[in-house]
């Protein structure tokens, strides 16, 4: 997955940087929003990054602009060097699985090997690699609608790491599924990654997945990046006694703390302006 | 749900649709001894029209030479319309432009144009063969244009992040997506090719099922007619069953397990 990890870039530079980026989008009713606003990250190989904050943040554009499927009006974007066109130098993995439902399981997978330099038997060799990886190589040939959820985003998985990207993009890959797959997709995707590491961009609305999975968080609000923090709990964290030990629980609190206060000062948000906790208070004082 | 289950469940329906046409020839049967005979003939008399019109040959020929201007018709409207359909969902501008004048066209009554036709072509088989084209384009243009519209935009964004050009992206999504609305477009492009078969037959040179249902409308054998009737309703149930065949085959990745 970690292919390619110097060519084209100066030792020391990050993998991926952005610098001065802004992002804005025309709503259908013309006016104007911004999504990403002047923003300026950088992230080092082998790295996991979660980036939580509020819906409309601008999170999801983030990694869109990560791998140029959306240009960006200002700033500049580089992935290993290069200003990113998509392709197979990221793996995208959305929430909502995104498997092409007429084709079976592993052409899905070999669907996203073509644009590489690879003879279909190669493909299907690299395919099979990749599901074999997570777990589903037995159901190589089924359809994506005969898979249950965790499965399919299992697929989507093996999809996004067989093109061997030099950056795996996530966009809140784990939300549709229930709580149990969800664990233990974080689990399998831990195993993986600790394996092969790449740099990893997770979008999440979790703060304990977050924590949970990644080297470093980021927060994001209103298009900006309002806290970049270094996650110090030792791995693995599945059990107990690190998601009980004081410093989860404290940058657990630190962070659903911002996260509701951007939630409740944006005039956008359904919450604006109201404070659930400080009624319920009012109510039973 | 498990296969068996399934398969004992077609059998069942195959049983039922047996047993309706039991009951359709039963009341056909009713209805022949309450009406006036001459206006409804039994069954009994209908099979032996049938078998006589078969053994003069005049069955076959009208059958073949309507099936002949029934598949020049349907089989030019397809080439014409999903071709079209296809470049007017991939190029939006072609496709904002005309959309609105093939929807007029397909309001507009089809025979409101047989006697232009009649006066551009003639009576004979281009005529007759244009007058179905008419008819089964539209669906065919309209629905395959829908189905490239209605692209699943998450599969194309999957797509153009694994570096997927324009090509490739309508090949491998778009087309495949839009499958199962050009086979609703032929469903619908194939029955009314299949009524204005019969229409042109009757109002351009009188041939064909259409011509034999004329003549024998108008002489009022009315045993023969119900043949003609008939033979019309099975070829509308073998094209219908085996477009659903065609359907059924490309969407088996739609079934579970």
């Amino acid at each position: 997955m970690a292919q390619g990890a110097t060519q084209g870039r100066e030792p020391g530079t990050p993998r991926l940087s952005l610098q001065g980026v802004t992002k804005r989008f025309t709503r259908p009713g013309g006016e104007q929003s911004v999504a990403l606003n002047n923003i300026s990250l950088a992230c080092e190989d082998r790295t996991f990054v979660a980036i939580v904050g509020p819906s409309g943040c601008g999170k999801t554009t983030l990694l869109r602009v990560a791998n140029g499927l959306i240009r960006p009006e200002e700033g500049q974007v580089r992935l290993g060097g290069k200003a990113p066109r998509p392709g197979p130098e990221a793996g995208f993995v959305f929430q909502s699985f995104r498997l092409i439902p007429w084709l079976t399981v592993r052409r899905n997978i070999e669907f996203a090997l073509e644009e590489l330099p690879l003879s279909a038997a190669e493909r299907k060799e690299r395919a099979l690699h990749y599901l074999d990886l997570v777990g589903l190589a037995r159901v190589e040939g089924s359809y994506p609608a005969q898979l249950s959820g965790g499965m399919r985003q299992r697929v989507a998985l093996a999809r996004a790491l067989a093109v061997e990207p030099m950056i795996l993009l996530m966009d809140e890959p784990f939300a549709s599924l229930d709580a149990q797959t969800r664990e233990l997709m974080q689990m399998e995707l831990m195993a993986i990654w600790q394996r092969n590491r790449a740099l990893v961009l997770f979008v999440t609305h979790s703060v304990d997945e977050a924590l949970v999975l990644a080297d470093r968080v980021v927060l994001m609000g209103g298009g900006q990046v309002l806290d970049d923090i270094e996650v110090p709990l030792p791995r693995p964290r599945f059990g107990e006694e690190v998601r009980a030990s004081a410093a989860f629980l404290e940058l657990r609190a630190y962070l659903w703390g911002r996260i509701r206060d951007l939630v409740l000062s944006d005039p956008a948000s359904d919450f604006y302006g109201r404070d659930p906790a400080a009624a319920q208070k009012e109510a039973s004082a | 749900m498990d296969s068996r289950a399934l398969s004992e469940r077609t059998w069942l329906v195959a049983l039922a649709r047996v047993g309706f046409v039991g009951l359709l020839l039963l009341l056909w049967w009713i209805a022949s001894l309450s009406v006036s005979r001459n206006l409804i003939p039994a069954p009994s008399e209908t099979w032996a029209a049938a078998q006589r019109l078969f053994a003069e040959g005049r069955l076959q020929s009208a059958l073949l030479e309507s099936l002949t201007i029934y598949g020049s018709g349907y089989g030019l409207a397809i080439l014409v319309a999903i071709p079209l359909g296809l470049l007017m969902g991939a190029v939006r501008l072609l496709g904002r432009v005309l959309d609105i004048f093939v929807y007029a066209l397909s309001a507009t009554p089809r025979v409101a144009f047989i006697p232009l036709i009649i006066v551009l072509l003639g009576l004979g088989f281009e005529a007759k063969t244009f007058i179905v084209f008419l008819g089964a384009v539209m669906p065919i243009i309209i629905n395959t244009y829908a189905g490239v519209l209605q692209a699943d935009e998450e599969l194309v964004e999957m797509a153009r992040s694994t570096g997927a050009g324009r090509f490739r992206i309508f090949a491998r999504i778009v087309l495949p997506g839009a499958m199962p609305y050009v086979i609703v477009g032929l469903r619908l492009g194939a029955t009314i090719g299949l009524i204005n078969t019969v229409v042109a037959e009757l109002y351009t040179a009188v041939a064909g099922l259409g011509g034999l249902l004329s003549i024998y409308g108008n002489t009022f054998r009315m045993a023969e007619y119900f043949v003609v009737v008939l033979t019309l309703a099975a070829i509308g149930v073998v094209v219908t069953e085996l477009l659903r065949l065609v359907e059924s085959r490309l969407a088996r990745w739609k079934k579970d397990l």
